[in-house]
């Protein structure tokens, strides 16, 4: 395929895909909660509302790392739909990750600083987790490309079980879902109002939104990768891993950041040692 | 010019220079000193470039057998620092080089017989890069000590200056670094190793306070320890081969049974010189010099010996036991750093933690000896020198504005200090975002270690924990409300010296060209590096690296990163027509940004301070630990080869 229409379709797939999903799952957190929700493109209209508003910053470098944000996400994206290097994507969706943070810390307000070292901790949490997930994928597939990865013969899954386990727990805490909601969410906090993107307004807020939206998307990607071999049994994957979010996120509770270290660390360290160690015997 | 020249010029001009510096002691004459021999050294190491490799062997200097003066420098230098030991009171370091001393003496009177290397010097693309480190970074590190000095004297109000010592001392450590690089044969090699743990002892002992000259007896013995090591390795090694000649001795390989001890020992040598746990102490303690000292140790001399020294000889270890433990060890070091990096606020100190973590990186991949894993390994040196050296003088810069080198005391640094505050940051940016050569190196060190469990997850662990310190850091300095708005201006109030201007835009654009320029430092300067023990990872290809199973592509994302990069500013030049409001405080907002009105209309100040992590990641609760384990994984590195 050309390269051009790839990076067209990356730049695309992130509102589209990520805003769908996003409106998708907040239809369903209602109807699990006895309500009727939003329309399907209520996010769509959100953020073209907040992009109509008036700038409003608290320090002007929050623009500066609004929009960073937004760039290395598309990049991310784009580069997966290159099918680059796997690990290459891992580290330049991570500078969009910083840049948010950083933008949440030039202001002084608590409620942003709070947010922003809570944000710095899930990423200390999910980090790890992920690049031991894309280790995994190389030793099964002998390579961190994912043009090679998509050659594989057989779905990654089956010798990957535990590993996409961990995935699971990187991806709750991107989307943002409780347990790990802790540096900001779809609701207010009661301690931290919005935590992380309290003193993000307007057409800032927007920006970071749609960088959401295409983070989401590099997520669904990854996890795609582990049934890379029929288009059904990615679509059942991800369907079923997204609705098990929706239902993580419905029955727990949001948690502290010590809790958070070290659950996800244990727990991620522990599954992860356990599939890696595997892929090392039968190599 | 010759390269028998160049060598000659890199080696000794500094020598002469100090000499010169320390009889003059007008400060115009000797500034001008310095920036004439830094000038002279960094021009000699570009123009040494089309001459590597080449092979050396220059047998007297103005008549005078070169080796005899080497064994008479050699002796001197053990009873200087044995002078040290007793004027410090201090038993190790009396131990240490009367047992060096002995060592030397069974070598050069009792053993050797002959010729003990066919090669004095010898110079392949990995010391050509050492030698362009220590040379352009160690000249610019000295350029700006210049201005630093002054304000450092001025400030602590001396009534004699001491500064030709300073000098003395700086400018000669350059000289002790390129010959170390540029040494083939070890006992060549062995002094200025000695010289090098001689010039930080001085630098650190600088100021003369109770504690510089506790923290400089410290560096002092433990980096003795190292030597000692190296001595005894290498009277092993001609016992057992009957030369000293290192490139032969690499080539030799693993054959010999006695032969893998003395490697082991002179890893461990690389080790204590490079700070590794247990022996970190020395450099954390370092930073009560001067900051000009902390970045030299740090950056561009002294603690890049020991890893140099480790990525020369991991030829010889390869698929060996010694490399394994060399990997585990190195990455656990990364790890232990960057957790001790958390927990702290001082500045200097997760700068030192942070250099530990990335030599250990280092050394990790010098222990998994793969293709890949050794180009990382060089491109980390180059890279980490440049960025680090900036961070420190960044440092100083900030410490002589503020008279604190606390992180909480840097916060809204953008508000009084901006150019220098968005140089810090950027110089942050450089240590941990991609398209930066640091996690360039970094990307390629993953790649490389994704074949051994242990060095991974630990290199995963200590990965996500180094983001977590610098972006702290980083947001720290920018975290101002009402900033940026007339910053034009405020750049133009923000003074400091003009060659500390030159010295920090100098490393920072430095360190972003080297960035866009790594397909060509990897083509022409690490592919001949390899040499014939490893077969070149990468093809380039339009700028993109690509191996068997990772690629980069270094200009396209360096292209798409700079077009990200003037968008942002594009937007921040817009937001600076925005409105600015206060931050929100969840109260009525006043005058002050960081004050609501509470209850009963009194004014509440909001503030909150960065996570340090204190009862997971503080020094007191790790050190203990770390260096237990560490200790562990030594005792195995060295005792698991006999």
């Amino acid at each position: 395929m050309n390269d051009y229409v790839l990076v067209a379709a990356g730049v695309l797939a992130g509102p589209v895909i990520g805003g769908l999903v996003s409106g998708a799952d907040r239809i369903i957190t209602a109807r699990v909660q006895a309500r009727v929700g939003p329309p399907l493109f209520q996010p769509f209209y959100d953020v073209a509302k907040l992009l109509g508003k008036e700038a409003v910053v608290v320090n002007v470098w929050q623009a500066f790392c609004a929009y960073a944000y937004l760039a290395a996400s598309v990049m991310a994206v784009v580069l997966f739909f290159l099918r680059s290097d796997l690990l290459l994507i891992f580290f330049t969706q991570a500078v969009g990750a910083l840049f948010l943070v950083g933008g949440a810390l030039t202001s002084t307000s608590p409620y942003s600083q709070i947010g922003a070292h809570r944000e710095l901790l899930q990423i200390l949490s999910y980090e790890p987790l992920l690049v031991f997930v894309i280790v995994g994928i190389y030793l099964e597939t002998h390579s961190f490309k994912i043009a090679d990865i998509l050659k594989w013969p057989e779905p990654l899954l089956l010798k990957l079980p535990f590993l996409f386990v961990v995935l699971g727990y990187a991806l709750t805490i991107k989307l943002r879902k409780s347990p790990f909601d802790l540096s900001t969410c779809h609701h207010a906090h009661q301690e931290l109002v919005k935590g992380l993107l309290t003193d993000y307004s307007g057409p800032f807020l927007a920006l970071v939104e749609i960088a959401h939206w295409f983070d989401v998307v590099f997520l669904l990607c990854l996890c795609a990768l582990f049934w890379a071999t029929s288009w059904a049994g990615m679509a059942i994957l991800l369907i079923v891993t997204y609705l098990l979010e929706i239902v993580i996120d419905n029955v727990t509770a949001r948690l502290t950041w010590r809790w958070m270290l070290g659950y996800v660390w244990a727990m991620g360290l522990a599954l992860s040692l356990v599939n890696l160690i595997w892929l090392y015997a039968a190599r | 010019m010759g390269k028998e020249l160049l060598s000659t010029i890199l080696i000794l001009l500094p020598f002469v220079s100090a000499i010169l510096i320390y009889l003059i002691r007008l400060s115009a004459l000797r500034s001008l000193i310095v920036l004439v021999t830094g000038g002279v050294l960094i021009a000699c190491s570009l123009l040494l470039i089309p001459y590597a490799p080449f092979t050396w062997s220059p047998h007297a200097l103005l008549g005078i057998p070169l080796h005899g003066i080497v064994q008479v420098a050699d002796f001197a230098l053990l009873l200087i620092i044995l002078y040290f030991g007793y004027k410090h009171r201090n038993l190790i370091i009396q131990v240490l080089s009367v047992l060096q001393i002995i060592t030397m003496v069974y070598l050069e009177f009792f053993m050797v017989k002959g010729p003990i290397s066919t090669d004095i010097s010898y110079c392949d693309n990995l010391s050509l890069m050492m030698v362009l480190v220590a040379s352009i970074v160690g000249s610019l590190i000295c350029f700006q000590a210049i201005p630093y000095m002054k304000a450092h004297e001025h400030h602590l109000h001396l009534e004699k200056s001491k500064q030709h010592q300073f000098f003395f001392v700086m400018i000669l450590f350059l000289g002790a670094m390129n010959g170390v690089v540029l040494a083939n044969d070890m006992t060549f090699f062995y002094f200025f190793f000695e010289l090098t743990t001689l010039c930080s002892f001085l630098l650190i002992a600088h100021d003369a306070t109770e504690i510089a000259t506790k923290n400089a007896v410290r560096a002092l013995w433990m980096n003795s320890l190292g030597g000692a090591a190296f001595a005894i390795a290498i009277v092993f090694i001609y016992y057992d081969l009957g030369h000293l000649d290192m490139q032969q001795v690499i080539r030799t390989g693993p054959v010999a049974g006695l032969y893998v001890f003395p490697v082991a020992l002179l890893v461990f040598s690389a080790f204590t010189k490079s700070a590794q746990f247990p022996f970190q102490s020395w450099l954390l303690g370092a930073m009560v010099a001067p900051t000009p000292v902390s970045a030299l140790l740090h950056s561009s001399t002294m603690v890049k010996v020991g890893v140099y020294f480790a990525l020369r000889l991991a030829p010889a270890i390869q698929l060996n036991f010694l490399s394994q433990t060399v990997a585990v060890f190195g990455a656990f070091s990364f790890l232990a750093a960057a957790a001790l990096a958390v927990g702290q606020s001082n500045g200097k100190k997760v700068l030192a933690y942070s250099t530990i973590s990335n030599l250990g990186l280092i050394f990790a991949c010098a222990g998994i000896n793969t293709p890949e894993a050794i180009t990382a390994g060089m491109l980390l040196i180059m890279f980490h020198a440049v960025v680090k050296a900036l961070l420190f003088l960044c440092v100083g810069a900030i410490e002589q504005n503020i008279a604190s080198r606390d992180i909480e005391d840097m916060r809204g640094l953008y508000a009084h200090m901006p150019l220098t505050a968005l140089i810090t940051v950027m110089g942050v940016i450089m240590m941990i975002m991609p398209p930066f050569g640091v996690l360039l190196s970094k990307w390629m060190a993953i790649e490389a270690a994704a074949r051994n469990i242990y060095a991974i997850i630990m290199i995963g662990l200590g990965g996500a924990i180094t983001v977590m310190y610098w972006a702290r850091w980083a947001g720290s300095l920018m975290s101002d409300p009402y900033a940026g708005r007339q910053f034009l201006l405020k750049f133009a109030r923000e003074k400091q010296a003009a060659l500390t201007w030159f010295v920090l835009l100098g490393l920072c654009v430095g360190a972003g060209v080297m960035s866009v320029a790594v397909p060509w430092l990897y083509s022409f300067l690490v592919v001949p590096a390899l040499g014939g023990a490893y077969v070149p990872p990468f093809t380039v290809r339009q700028g993109i690296l690509e191996s068997s199973f990772g690629s980069f592509p270094v200009v396209p994302l360096c292209i798409v990163a700079a077009f990200g990069f003037l968008i942002s500013i594009w937007a921040l030049k817009k937001a600076m027509r925005a409105r600015t409001v206060a931050p929100y405080l969840s109260g009525i907002q006043t005058d002050d940004p960081g004050v609501f009105k509470g209850p009963m209309n009194q004014p509440v100040k909001a503030w909150a301070r960065n996570y340090y992590l204190q009862t997971i990641f503080g020094e007191e609760r790790l050190t203990t630990w770390v260096n237990l384990c560490a200790g562990v994984l030594l005792t195995l590195m060295v005792g698991g080869v006999l």
